[in-house]
């Protein structure tokens, strides 16, 4: 099983990412988000970012999302924070927040390989947005 | 071999969850599925490849289908059209 996670300085933005993402779920993917700081505010939270990682630990792979700056090093340091079996699990992949997250999780209802999915996600970043 | 043209009737246009039930589809069975919208043919078997056609409600589009279970796959593809 997949994890994906959205780590955003914004509740709001996780959560929304996660909502859409959530249109293209099969129920197999575990999507969580890990957005904002305790008490709501535009920031990351490291603890936050952990207990995400703890929630969804038993998946065979999880994969990150994350939108700027220090959500990538609040969540390296959740990561710091995990035994090693789960440590290992874990891509931050570098793509888009919301392209690259629906991306993976449409690529995982289609097939198992997670170098796939992952790939899938990082060709996102191609993506034309305007063409006729 | 089918290659016919179908025009697109879900009020939603072909955004994301249509594109993302297609490419579940053309991923199940055998058979290659190709989509045409103007110039450009693409592999339905890629959520990339047809999120980049972003295809409107009411537009015609080229189905191509070709491979044994080509007939099964065109009645599921046209449920969600």
């Amino acid at each position: 099983m997949i994890a994906v996670i959205i780590v955003s300085h914004s509740e709001k933005v996780a959560e929304g990412v996660k909502d859409i993402a959530e249109q293209m779920n099969n129920s197999k993917i575990m999507i969580r988000a890990a957005g904002g700081t305790e008490n709501g505010r535009i920031g990351t939270n490291t603890l936050k970012i952990y207990e995400t990682f703890e929630e969804v630990k038993n998946a065979d792979n999880i994969l990150v999302f994350v939108d700027l700056g220090s959500s990538i090093m609040a969540t390296e340091m959740a990561m710091d924070m995990l035994d090693d079996e789960i440590r290992e699990k874990i891509t931050i992949v570098d793509a888009p927040i919301v392209e690259g997250a629906l991306g993976a999780v449409i690529q995982a209802t289609v097939t198992d390989n997670v170098k796939n999915i992952i790939e899938t996600a990082i060709e996102s970043k191609s993506l034309s947005k305007l063409q006729e | 071999m089918i290659d016919m043209m179908v025009t697109i009737k879900r009020e939603d246009g072909f955004h994301a969850r249509p594109a993302s039930e297609l490419v579940k589809i053309a991923n199940k069975y055998k058979s290659n599925v190709f989509i045409k919208r103007n110039n450009r043919t693409v592999s339905a078997k890629s959520i990339l490849n047809l999120m980049s056609l972003a295809i409107r409600c009411g537009e015609t589009i080229g189905l191509i289908i070709d491979g044994e279970d080509e007939k099964v796959v065109l009645e599921e593809i046209l449920k969600i059209f």
